[in-house]
């Protein structure tokens, strides 16, 4: 059945690249697949920004009653879950999709059809997690979710069984996306593209495949757990059974610290295209911040218990994890400075990419330093569950991890979609999101210091706090407004853009050789690489010319010969991954939705029978009917 | 509070540019973390301090090399070619060991703060038990048998040595004026924080561990007071409650203790004066405003003033021995239920519903009446008739009495 509709969308170019919804639901394309993955994951940094913006309206001021005590804390458990797993990852896993296969040389993923599976489980994770929204039954455990708050005794209600849900088809999701890269990215690299030759993008996201494959597994185990207690009665953390619940917060964290690198480190890697690119000088310590990425990835296995050091572990462990902890800054800073060593005595072009990424620069800075305060176990013990960490890590996430990935999103535009976003909005957009971002975050270090306690729905009058809040909520409305006009500049640029070119920024990695958008065989012919920058000449790239005109143009896009008349063949496009996912998620509903075994039992068959049919189905369709 | 200026002015002159925009917040900051009232809360703001100004000069030097970066290296027209460095090992090496010595700089007192701050309390430390509740605290002094909740009182000068539980889930026990925070975690094996205050005051405390719907409206109050208050306060709290009916005063509950403290006679519902050096509670007149709570009384909720005016605390008494209230709340001699806070002495808390609104007749009627809607996710049913799952089916005039009964439990 697949291949007799897979077959029209490889008949000709109009069909493979304008193709209608079909062509999206059915699509193995690696790039197809980052774009989806780019505009969801975009829609639920809207959608988190809405909670979030909301939760600033209600702490504007003190004994705030916009929103009721159960409203507020579903909406910060929301916030933080949708940021991190629907926001931020995806859309570094927007880049893992749309660069990786680009960047090493290769025509697609390892597993096209399991990476369509990867972002369809990430969109049913996600809905599945929100549409919690409609009974007013969102889950509300915080994102860490500690036991026992997150057990049947003192959580009864269906909150907590969206989120075990959610978050384990997430989960599953990240893994299959995280097996597929590191196949990828070790087996599919073009001839002469070395480890030490990938580009820093490649080699973060390589990284963060390793922590992910390694710390999902610990919270698939941690939720699975849950899920246990929570459908099935087992008692994993049920304390009247004499469960600790510290076990929860040990797991949970001995995934959550490695989660924030894998939040960050796509982050660092986008930066660290941007920036040799605009300064026309190439990443300084090119070997050092490969190592670097490496060191925090290991050391980040070994730190976790410092989001614990008020739970009472004892000096000696205290100590060990203030040391590790402690040591971890130290290849971080290596970062920072080798950022600033490639800025320094180079050619810097202010476009907007660049500008988001001297922001992560900048801000990502506030956030270590004050990470590192908390590794400092007595003072952290006035400063953990304060705002004081909620300034922490906005800095870290949305000075870090968000400026990054909007400096990846203007860089990598023009590539993706062939046309430029519009640098007038873009740098109204970065300033308004520098300025909102300060404002909002900044003034969280006092009322942490002045003892404002986190995630707390409302606070009294006359406490100190309220000058911060007043100008916290003010920022967010500017954040807000910023969006907005990133919003309409993407959606905006996107048909209408000026037309970007090959390689508008004369940028030396080889993704830049190929046309704008790729075809879908991104290569017409595999490139033999030579070099770490092979589009820059050895005796470095000239000056980068003035901005390309902002205005938008209607005129369409070049078109380029297809796969069919260059005989290359190309993966399947199959709706089975989809199904398969279908299938999975109704398992689930069945089984959140009034215990429904039947409904299980029916989603459990189309999983199976469409994971049958998806393994029958050959990978490329010459082999079968050409 | 000089403590607190001392530290003011520590941050303000070693940062100025960095914190200027917060220092215009630092009007009044009753609950900073800055001159902290114990030698716990010394030691974790030394280490504050000493991370702050590090961490100020690495945050102005990267910010400064980046801002020089981004002025003096921008794109200029008819630049050539910048010199295609790759790296430079002597830097690499630099910038290694720089962040190097400046963690050695931190870790060493650091982890000596560890060992010195969860070392074994001093002995003869005043015991306090902490147990944490969905959404209030129950504190216990076993060496003088006494049971009370959300206001804890402390004598300057002894150590005091928490022993922290929790009743459900976690909760984090945290006086930002006095101490850094600790969670409160297990049901039967206790958490420990010992601090020793030093100066007098009434402090603000918070549950800083989310902890369910209320996790906001689980606050408290701390009164560090001289040990002759404080004795005075042990002796007041074991005698038996302030108004009894029809019976004889209950006799005090233990006389063990050796305070040496004369027993006050139980007081009448009359506010102590501030002039009483020997008073057993700070009187509500001396509070300083960021303890009276304002919280908003909840939409829909009215009571008839009328009967507040005719309240009578002996009918109220009668009500109370005969209600539910009994099956969750003790007042010694009268009740043992054990789900509430203790309401032996509940007329001579400053606040009800911890610390979530101010303890008057207005705040007590109304709390009597609805407790779920003036504290979201409370336990307590509503008493007053009519109301869905009301436990009490009272009018305005029987919860009067009730609320004038409580108040007069000084």
């Amino acid at each position: 059945m697949a291949t007799t509709v897979a077959a029209p969308s490889l008949a000709g170019p109009k069909h493979k690249y304008e193709g209608g919804l079909w062509s999206w639901l059915s699509t193995t394309d690696h790039k197809k697949i980052g774009q989806l993955y780019l505009y969801t994951a975009i829609s639920w940094f809207v959608i988190g920004g809405i909670e979030a913006a909301i939760m600033r309206t209600q702490l504007y001021g003190p004994n705030g009653r916009l929103v009721s005590a159960d409203t507020y804390n579903q909406l910060f458990t929301m916030h933080g879950t949708t940021m991190i797993f629907m926001a931020i990852m995806p859309l570094s896993a927007a880049f893992f999709n749309l660069l990786i296969p680009l960047q090493i040389g290769a025509r697609d993923v390892a597993f096209p059809r399991l990476n369509a599976f990867s972002y369809w489980l990430f969109l049913a994770g996600s809905l599945f997690m929100n549409v919690s929204w409609f009974w007013h039954a969102a889950p509300d455990s915080g994102w860490f979710a500690y036991a026992p708050l997150n057990t049947p005794q003192f959580n009864p209600g269906i909150n907590m069984d969206f989120w075990v849900i959610g978050l384990q088809i997430l989960g599953l999701s990240s893994l299959a996306a995280g097996f597929n890269f590191i196949t990828t990215i070790i087996n599919m690299r073009a001839p002469g593209m070395h480890f030490m030759r990938m580009p820093v993008f490649t080699w973060s996201a390589f990284v963060t495949q390793f922590l992910i494959v390694l710390a999902f597994p610990i919270i698939t185990v941690a939720v699975t757990f849950l899920l246990f207690d929570r459908f099935f009665h087992t008692t994993f953390y049920e304390l009247s059974a004499g469960a600790d619940p510290l076990l929860w917060q040990h797991l949970f964290w001995l995934f959550g610290h490695p989660e924030v690198y894998i939040l960050i480190l796509p982050a660092f890697g986008l930066v660290s295209e941007v920036l040799p690119t605009f300064s026309r000088k190439p990443l300084f310590g090119y070997p050092v911040m490969v190592y670097s990425l490496i060191l925090i990835a290991t050391l980040g296995f070994g730190v976790w218990a410092h989001h614990m050091f008020a739970v009472g572990m004892g000096p000696v462990a205290d100590s060990i994890f203030s040391v590790t902890t402690m040591l971890i800054a130290i290849p971080t800073g290596v970062k920072i400075f080798n950022w600033l060593g490639t800025m320094w005595g180079g050619n810097i072009s202010f476009r907007t990419a660049t500008l988001f990424a001297v922001g992560l620069v900048c801000l990502f800075t506030i956030g270590g330093i004050s990470g590192v305060m908390h590794s400092s176990p007595p003072s952290d013990l006035m400063q953990t569950d304060s705002y004081f960490i909620v300034a922490h890590f906005h800095y870290v996430m949305f000075g870090g991890s968000m400026m990054g990935l909007f400096a990846g999103v203007y860089y990598y535009f023009p590539k993706i979609t062939g046309r430029m976003l519009n640098e007038t909005l873009g740098k109204w957009h970065f300033w308004l999101t520098f300025i909102g971002m300060n404002l909002t975050f900044f003034p969280m270090h006092f009322a942490g210091l002045n003892g404002m306690p986190r995630r707390i729905w409302s606070y009294d009058a006359n406490q100190g706090w309220d000058l911060d809040n007043h100008i916290s909520t003010i920022g967010a409305y500017i954040i807000v407004i910023a969006t907005a006009i990133f919003l309409y500049n993407f959606i905006r640029s996107r048909g209408h853009g000026a037309i970007g070119g090959n390689n508008p920024w004369d940028a030396p990695t080889i993704e830049w050789s190929m046309p704008s958008p790729p075809p879908a065989y991104n290569f017409a012919k595999i490139p033999n690489v030579t070099s770490r920058y092979p589009m820059w000449p050895a005796t470095g790239p000239s000056p980068l010319s003035p901005p390309v005109p902002t205005a938008g143009t209607d005129q369409p896009l070049p078109t380029h010969p297809t796969a069919d008349q260059l005989g290359i063949p190309m993966p399947t496009a199959t709706i089975k991954p989809l199904i398969a996912t279908i299938g999975l998620t109704l398992a689930f509903v069945g089984l959140i939705w009034h215990r429904q075994i039947p409904i299980v039992l029916l989603g459990a068959a189309i999983f199976i029978a469409s994971l049958y049919a998806w393994v029958l189905t050959p990978l490329e369709p010459e082999h079968t009917e050409h | 509070m000089t403590g607190l200026h001392r530290a003011r002015r520590f941050i303000s002159a070693a940062l100025t540019p960095v914190f200027v925009l917060g220092l215009a917040a630092c009007t009044g900051l009753p609950n900073t973390i800055f001159g902290a009232h114990s030698e716990v809360g010394h030691a974790e703001d030394r280490l504050t301090y000493l991370l702050l100004i590090l961490g100020g000069i690495v945050f102005v030097l990267i910010e400064g090399a980046l801002i020089y970066a981004v002025v003096r290296f921008r794109a200029r027209p008819n630049a050539s070619t910048p010199s295609q460095t790759h790296g430079n090992t002597k830097l690499e090496v630099t910038w290694t060991l720089i962040p190097a010595v400046i963690l050695a700089i931190i870790a060493v007192p650091s982890i000596r703060t560890i060992f010195e701050t969860e070392a074994t309390a001093a002995t003869g430390a005043l015991q306090v038990e902490v147990i944490g509740h969905q959404w209030w605290w129950e504190f216990r002094y076993p060496q003088y048998k006494i049971v009370t909740a959300n206001e804890l009182y402390l004598p300057v000068g002894r150590t005091a040595n928490f022993s922290l539980r929790t009743d459900d889930v976690i909760h984090s026990f945290w006086i930002p004026q006095l101490a850094g925070k600790r969670d409160v975690v297990h049901k039967d094996r206790p958490n420990w924080l010992w601090f020793t205050p030093d100066s007098i005051g009434v402090w603000n405390g918070f549950c800083a561990e989310y902890c369910g719907t209320s996790h906001s409206n689980m606050r408290f109050r701390v009164f560090t007071v001289s040990p002759d208050q404080f004795k005075a306060w042990v002796a007041h709290q074991q005698t038996g409650p302030a108004f009894a009916v029809a019976a004889p005063a209950p006799a005090p509950a233990d006389t063990g203790k050796k305070t040496g403290a004369t027993p006050p006679a139980p007081v009448a519902a009359v506010a102590l004066t501030s002039a009483d050096t020997n008073t057993a509670t700070v009187p509500h007149a001396d509070l300083p405003k960021w303890t009276v709570p304002e919280t908003p009384l909840p939409a829909g909720l009215s009571f008839d003033q009328n009967a507040i005016a005719k309240a009578d605390p002996a009918r109220g008494a009668q009500i109370f021995k005969t209600a539910a209230c009994i099956g969750c709340h003790t007042i010694q001699g009268v009740s043992m239920g054990i789900i509430g806070p203790n309401l032996t002495h509940v007329g001579s808390r400053t606040t009800i519903g911890a610390a979530l609104y101010p303890n008057d007749m207005k705040h007590l009627t109304m709390w009597i009446k609805d407790a779920r809607l003036m504290k979201p996710g409370s336990i307590m049913p509503p008493m007053a008739k009519g109301l869905p799952e009301s436990m009490g089916m009272f009018d305005d005039q029987q919860i009067a009495d009730l609320a004038a009964y409580l108040s007069s439990l000084k």
